[in-house]
């Protein structure tokens, strides 16, 4: 499947060799020369892409079945189900009880009250439940992140443009708050995201 | 800004970011929205906007320009309850009854979307909404008895 994405991208030209901006122009996309990255660097990218990941900025909406976001994190104590009784229901938008837009409602700016709802300029929802991140290994978020049947058949240059177009991914690194943001930047895990997919998507179980 | 508010065309010269809570209660006057948290923890300050229930606290007043915004005062009239609020009267819901208008807008939203909600349903959409003289059970019965209302009207 690995090979896959490969001839995909090059059958369609997408292997770059210099800096293109997506749709979103919010990040370079620039990967590496293809076969420029060994196996050694790709899983030093992956380690690097796996705390943010798991994360509590990016693990708390990426839950599991029960459709219930988490509160964890050192600005919440104890790790536990967002309150309110909240379930974002198998839309994962919370449409069949209360939408997360009621709180987290649409907003230009920063919304950086303390405790208060987290904002951004685009809808607030949890990630499709085939990317269940909380409390999951490095390898099996890893395993779930370069397969096509649980990442919407994306490659790496298609991860890439999802960081830079999704401005609910950007959040993470601005918090607000007081709310600890996730490591590193976003052009920094952009980079690591195609480090790791140029190296051929390493994972540890290999 | 413009806002159509309970039906009428409304205008306030605002900032974007000021809550649409304050909006309503110290720009058009509507003091039936009360402030609770400020944090969209208690549900106290909830409204529809387009006919959804909105934490109005948390909502800024540039998002929620050319909206068509309900408040409690618009929900039914003295006259003519909504079927929620002739639900609360009979079940006498309310003891202090401060949490009381945003209690009635979020379940008034339930019922437009799920028109015979569960027990379970009825607990999980009306967690966001805290009352602090735990009024719950009578507020989970008369939930169940403005959908009979409704359907029979």
């Amino acid at each position: 499947m690995k090979l896959t994405f490969v001839s995909l991208s090059l059958a369609l030209g997408l292997v770059l060799t210099g800096p293109v901006l997506g749709a979103g122009d919010n990040v370079e996309i620039n990967p590496p020369a293809e076969g420029s990255v060994n196996r050694e660097d790709g899983l030093a990218a992956w380690d690097r892409i796996y705390e943010v990941a798991s994360h509590p900025r990016c693990a708390n909406c990426h839950t599991g079945a029960d459709n219930r976001p988490m509160w964890s994190g050192p600005s919440y104590g104890r790790a536990r189900k967002h309150g309110m009784n909240v379930n974002a229901g198998e839309s994962r938008i919370g449409a069949e009880f209360v939408l997360c837009s009621t709180c987290h409602a649409y907003r230009e700016n920063l919304h950086d009250v303390p405790h208060a709802a987290p904002q951004v300029a685009m809808n607030w929802q949890l990630a499709p439940v085939e990317a269940e991140w909380f409390g999951k290994s490095s390898e099996y978020i890893c395993n779930q992140l370069r397969d096509p049947e649980r990442n919407d058949g994306r490659d790496y240059l298609a991860l890439a443009e999802h960081l830079d177009h999704d401005l609910i991914l950007h959040w993470a690194w601005n918090p607000g708050g007081g709310r600890e943001p996730a490591p590193y930047d976003l052009q920094s895990h952009v980079n690591d995201i195609l480090v790791w997919g140029v190296a051929g998507y390493p994972c540890v179980n290999d | 800004m413009e806002f159509t508010v309970n039906g009428e065309k409304r205008e306030a010269d605002v900032e974007y970011d000021m809550p649409l809570l304050w909006v309503l209660r110290d720009e058009l006057g509507l003091k039936g929205t009360k402030y609770g948290c400020g944090v969209a923890q208690c549900g106290a300050c909830t409204v529809h906007v387009d006919g959804v229930a909105v934490r109005s606290c948390q909502l800024a007043a540039g998002e929620a320009e050319g909206s068509d915004i309900t408040t409690i005062e618009g929900l039914g009239t003295p006259e003519t309850l909504h079927a929620v609020q002739e639900a609360w009267v009979e079940h006498q819901v309310a003891q202090c009854g401060y949490c009381q208008s945003g209690q009635i807008m979020q379940a008034a939203a339930l019922l437009d979307q799920d028109p015979e909600p569960s027990d379970e349903v009825i607990d999980i959409v009306m967690s966001g909404n805290l009352c602090r003289c735990g009024t719950y059970p009578r507020i989970r019965a008369a939930v169940h008895t403005a959908a009979k209302k409704l359907q029979e009207a």
